[in-house]
């Protein structure tokens, strides 16, 4: 409790040291006057010191108002939030998801054919993935799977056109088709990690004795590598899943983005562009919570899995 | 791996006929829509109540009509080049009172009738600095509105001027006082009616998902006529990428910001969109500080001779830097006028680059190479200047490395600065540049220069502290003398270029993007979707 409350503290100051005016795009490129710009300042509030603001945020934040949006005027900063956390951890989930299901998959296959061909060839084929800038990946999914071969949707999360009589059937295929592109590409530039992380530690422990006995006392080699190996080797991908939760919330900005998925990160972007500066300590917040909340469960996994910790 | 490659086959084939489902049950619907891909979230779409926001001024043009409406000509004095909207007629009653009728069929989306009251309410709305201190401004001279019976609407100025019609009509819009006049006007903004609002217009409000969509129907008992598309959708994607990507995979109709020209060009190769070029009432320049950003008390060391900002504005060639950045999509302006501006001069051409010239400027006013390291220098201070720009504008950022290689080539170092925009919009408003790479976009009247070219203006729009009492004569002759308006207006724009105060770069026209299955587009530079009701949709090719 006492992190998160530093971290709000120090995001808020942080927030208001940067440069830059909100009123800048509320203003486009038309003229204000001072008359207006002083208008806007007071009916944001920030047109006060710093502290009668944090004062005024912490007094709001306990009673659950977030302030209202500079940039979506006049809508309530957890109303904001609140809209766009289910297609963030719809994304987010699913690229988790796919992430430490294939991630960890591929990473034992590489572990068991060590050297070989196929090992070297998804190596290869990760690191290469890992390399690419995701938003640059994703301009070319769209492209290639949107605009080329019109089969997958390159923006938004729904069909905007579907109807209100339309089955859930129809609904959640929708939703799925709009979510393959954004998620292969989050997936593709993030999977190389888990796969390296979960080859080196299965690697690590089919060298240790415990793993020789069971071959020695004649289990298959299936028991030997799921049930003994793998379960030792998955303490190091714990950690990264931890450290990995908050893109549940977080999103990726670039691929949100580029795909228009309506989430947070898409929004935090958005936000820090315009100086909204509620909505910045708003997602801020959210994010900050799911780090801490990331720790707090990959230590209870660790605790769960590991003997060692539960004695100690 | 195999079970893995089952589920991912058995989940496609699953997939496919969702899909067509999905597709086939959509299509009648989405051949009678018309989406528009937009950059922002209009938040309320209410005029009067809205901001700066170009998205909300193109919902609200579907939902609410004005009074009435400028012409071809953009005309904005006298009350002739005007086209009837809710005002059916107007007369003028003595100089400084203007009577308008109701159209009685007018009504509001819920069926209540459009009346003279409402109005009246929107305009002395409009007149509350507490509601929008700059219309509020704009409005000063109005000083009644009034309804004297339900269709006759009484509007009173406090003294005799050319644009009072324009004033009436082009800042405000009618609200529906049966709906709002119990709201206090501080909490107008944030009330139930300003999320869903109801209009008077060709198109009714339906729904706002935040952030991603709003959704407008056909309004079928609209006086003027059934609108042709049956739903109006807004697709808001801020990123450009996205806006194109939209478009070119048939998410979207209509899409007005193209980007660079590549974009252009990629959009214009393909067959199913049409490219409709629009006028526009916004000018890009190159503006120089003349005070000191350090400290405005003082005049800026080097941009406060105006010997030295012709010199500058001679050594650009302007016309190869504005072709070269927007290719067909923008012309060169003669001072701060827009190409859609009633004052423009078709016979005035801006002077021609000539860098010999500029040198010899230069070196009259003792800039002189004296190190020789290709940099002008005087008294040991060198001709170096910075140039700011803000990092979202792609064109700007070429313009100014054009700006920076021709500059270099008569010996003024400039070292530019690609700033957020921001803090770009926060330095150029707080006079922290030295050159400022700006675009304004400007209300079709042309007392709106004086805002930013008059001594009044000096630490508000007008940035750059530019003064000349000549131009300020001028610009208050222009808006008293009816007779001579026009040739009083181009003379204080041909002082205000004589003075160079900035070199007036471009004046863009704006490619709007339509999917070809539409016909009888009809785009209005002033309100680019207000004739969107009259356009007829397709099928799908």
């Amino acid at each position: 409790m006492l992190t998160f409350l530093v971290i709000t503290v120090l995001l808020f100051i942080l927030m208001r040291l940067t440069p830059g005016d909100p009123l800048q795009r509320l203003a486009g490129d038309r003229q204000v006057s001072a008359e207006e710009a002083a208008a806007l300042r007071q009916r944001f509030g920030i047109d006060q010191p710093i502290a009668t603001q944090f004062r005024a945020f912490v007094t709001g934040a306990l009673a659950g108002d977030l302030g209202v949006s500079i940039e979506h005027y006049p809508m309530p900063v957890s109303t904001l939030l609140v809209s766009r956390l289910p297609a963030s951890l719809l994304l987010g989930g699913t690229v988790l998801l796919l992430t430490f299901g294939f991630g960890i998959a591929l990473g034992v296959l590489q572990a068991v054919h060590r050297g070989r061909r196929l090992d070297r060839w998804l190596t290869r084929a990760s690191l290469t993935l890992y390399a690419m800038p995701s938003f640059w990946l994703g301009l070319v999914l769209a492209w290639y799977f949107g605009i080329r071969l019109h089969l997958l949707p390159v923006a938004q999360m729904h069909d905007p056109l579907l109807g209100a009589d339309a089955s859930w059937l129809v609904r959640v295929g929708d939703v799925v088709r709009h979510l393959i592109l954004p998620a292969v590409t989050l997936t593709a530039v993030s999977i190389a990690a888990v796969m390296h992380y979960q080859r080196t530690a299965l690697l690590e422990v089919l060298r240790l004795d415990f793993v020789l006995a069971a071959r020695a006392r004649g289990l298959p080699e299936r028991q030997v590598l799921w049930r003994h190996a793998w379960r030792n080797a998955l303490f190091p991908v714990v950690g990264l899943f931890g450290l990995w939760l908050p893109i549940l919330v977080s999103g990726s900005v670039f691929v949100e983005q580029v795909f228009n998925w309506p989430g947070l990160g898409h929004l935090a972007a958005d936000a820090v562009s315009a100086r909204d500066y509620p909505v910045i300590l708003g997602t801020a917040m959210l994010v900050s919570a799911q780090v801490l909340l990331g720790g707090v469960l990959a230590d209870l996994a660790y605790y769960t899995l590991d003997p060692r910790v539960r004695h100690a | 791996m195999r079970r893995c490659f089952r589920a991912a086959v058995l989940f496609s084939v699953l997939l496919s006929p969702l899909a067509a489902a999905s597709a086939a049950g959509q299509e009648a619907t989405r051949e009678e829509t018309v989406v528009i891909a937009v950059g922002r979230d209009p938040g309320s779409p209410v005029p009067t109540l809205l901001l700066g926001n170009v998205t909300a001024r193109e919902v609200s043009e579907l939902l609410f009509l004005p009074l009435a409406s400028l012409g071809p000509n953009t005309i904005t004095i006298g009350d002739k080049d005007f086209l009837p909207g809710l005002a059916r007629s107007w007369k003028r009653r003595d100089s400084l009172t203007l009577v308008f009728e109701i159209d009685p069929r007018a009504r509001w989306h819920d069926g209540i009738p459009v009346t003279a009251r409402d109005a009246a309410l929107a305009l002395n709305l409009a007149r509350d600095p507490s509601v929008d201190p700059s219309r509020a401004l704009l409005l000063r001279r109005l000083t009644s509105a009034t309804a004297e019976d339900p269709q006759h609407l009484v509007v009173r100025f406090s003294e005799a001027y050319d644009e009072q019609f324009y004033d009436v009509i082009y800042h405000v819009s009618p609200l529906p006082a049966h709906l709002i006049d119990t709201v206090p006007r501080g909490a107008l903004g944030r009330s139930a009616y300003a999320g869903a609002p109801v209009g008077n217009g060709p198109y009714r409000w339906v729904r706002r998902v935040p952030g991603q969509q709003i959704d407008l129907a056909a309004n079928e008992s609209f006086f003027r006529g059934t609108p042709g598309p049956r739903r109006v959708t807004f697709l808001i994607a801020s990123d450009p990428e996205a806006q194109i990507n939209l478009l070119l995979s048939g998410g979207a109709d209509v899409l007005q910001a193209l980007g660079p020209v590549s974009n252009v060009a990629r959009v214009a190769a393909d067959k199913r969109f049409t490219i409709y070029p629009v006028l526009t009432l916004t000018v890009g320049y190159l503006l120089f500080n003349q005070r000191d950003p350090a400290d405005l008390a003082r005049p800026h060391a080097i941009l406060a001779d105006r010997e030295v900002r012709a010199a500058i504005a001679l050594a650009l060639d302007v016309p190869a830097m504005v072709q070269a950045t927007f290719g067909q999509w923008a012309t060169v302006p003669f001072g701060p006028v827009p190409r859609l501006s009633w004052i423009r001069d078709p016979a005035a051409r801006p002077a021609m680059a000539n860098r010999a010239g500029a040198r010899a400027l230069l070196r009259a006013r003792g800039w002189v190479d004296s190190d020789g390291d290709g940099v002008l220098d005087r008294n040991g201070q060198p001709l170096a200047l910075s140039l700011n720009y803000p990092t979202q504008s792609a064109p700007r950022g070429q313009l100014a490395l054009l700006v920076q290689e021709q500059l270099r080539q008569v010996g003024i170092r400039i070292e530019i600065n690609r700033l957020d925009g921001s803090v770009w919009q926060e330095r150029r408003q707080g006079g922290n540049f030295d050159m400022d790479l700006s675009s304004a976009t400007m209300d079709p009247s042309p007392s709106g220069l004086v805002q930013s070219w008059s001594c009044a203006g000096r630490g508000g729009s007008n940035v750059a502290y530019y003064c000349d009492p000549r131009v300020d004569s001028l610009l208050a002759s222009a808006q008293r003398d009816r007779k001579h308006s026009l040739a009083l207006f181009r003379q204080a724009v041909r002082t205000i270029v004589d003075d160079a105060p900035a070199v007036f770069l471009y004046s863009p026209t704006n490619p709007y993007s339509v999917s070809s299955r539409i016909r009888g587009i009809e785009l209005n530079p002033i309100a680019p979707f207000s004739a969107l009701w009259r356009w007829n949709p397709g099928p799908f090719r």
